[in-house]
């Protein structure tokens, strides 16, 4: 069992990028939580999980990817997630002032919603944590070209989608 | 549209933060999780239960109908199959005691109306030991 001060330390340290990328797949905050609120209390579980790690992050990373999976196996189809997403989802972004920046955010949460989960992660991973692609495929547990060409065909499909956007606010 | 400036452009993008309540709370609920965790391995709960069933089933559930659907089908078939045996196996059942002690009885009785006779012990013995019905209605008859 995991003592509390070392729990509050792990929360400190990456619960933010947990939550960022949870959102970024499940686009619903009470999901979010509940699946933050359960590796934390695997954690505090099973204090092994993390002694024969190399990276803390990328091993959180990977359970919160595990999670992230099961729920949207759980949910369904992915037509019931963009279903869900396009009535009551929450944006993985922060609101902005500039109506032109708020609009490209839009269209940039509604583009990575449509990525594929697997492309997503890297591109979330890549854009947001900064992570290396041998990070990232330390993280997924997939080689590392793996997560260059995933992040390579996401990032494109990215770019075809928000085209208009970009080309208006340059 | 440049490539690093687009990557640029995404990566300026911050992301939403998590709400400052959830520490307390997500930290709480993690203590009182790790104190009930031996009750809580003991017996599955059923919402594990069903969470790990529909992880083996989601990835073909057309594939896991199709099976069940065809087991369901092998039972019906074996099921209306069955009916015929037990009438087969009726037919070659032996006769009860109690049928057997009342033909005994049937013949000591007829034996007493014909009047005396001598019956040898090998034959009473004979007699005695279960035979199948048409045997026993031919010896009262003669």
């Amino acid at each position: 069992m995991r003592r509390e001060p070392e729990l509050g330390r792990l929360y400190d340290e990456h619960a933010q990028s947990l939550y960022a990328f949870l959102l970024n797949f499940t686009r619903d905050e009470s999901d979010t939580r509940d699946l933050l609120q359960e590796i934390f209390i695997k954690l505090a579980r099973h204090s092994e999980l993390l002694e024969g790690a190399r990276d803390e992050r990328a091993f959180l990373i990977r359970l919160a990817h595990n999670a992230a999976i099961d729920l949207i196996r759980r949910r369904g189809t992915r037509e019931r997630t963009s279903e869900k997403f396009a009535t009551e989802s929450i944006a993985p972004f922060m609101p902005a002032s500039n109506p032109d920046e708020q609009a490209f955010r839009a269209g940039l949460a509604e583009a990575l919603a449509e990525l594929p989960p697997d492309q997503r992660a890297v591109v979330h991973l890549k854009l947001w944590e900064g992570l290396t692609f041998e990070q990232i495929a330390s993280a997924l547990n997939i080689p590392p070209n793996t997560a260059a060409s995933r992040y390579r065909y996401g990032l494109d499909k990215l770019r075809d989608r928000l085209r208009p956007l970009y080309e208006e606010i340059k | 549209m440049n490539h690093d400036d687009f990557e640029q452009r995404l990566q300026c993008q911050p992301p939403r933060q998590i709400p400052a309540e959830w520490r307390e709370e997500i930290l709480a609920m993690a203590g009182r999780g790790s104190r009930v965790e031996g009750r809580a391995q003991k017996r599955p709960r059923p919402s594990s239960l069903v969470s790990r069933l529909s992880t083996v089933l989601w990835p073909h559930p057309v594939a896991w109908a199709g099976l069940a659907a065809v087991w369901i089908f092998i039972f019906a078939v074996d099921l209306s199959t069955r009916d015929s045996t037990p009438v087969v196996v009726g037919n070659f059942s032996p006769p009860p005691a109690e049928v057997i002690v009342e033909v005994r009885q049937q013949q000591r009785l007829l034996a007493e109306m014909i009047g005396p006779r001598d019956v040898r012990e090998a034959d009473r013995y004979r007699s005695s030991a279960p035979r199948p019905r048409s045997e026993l209605v031919e010896q009262l008859t003669t």
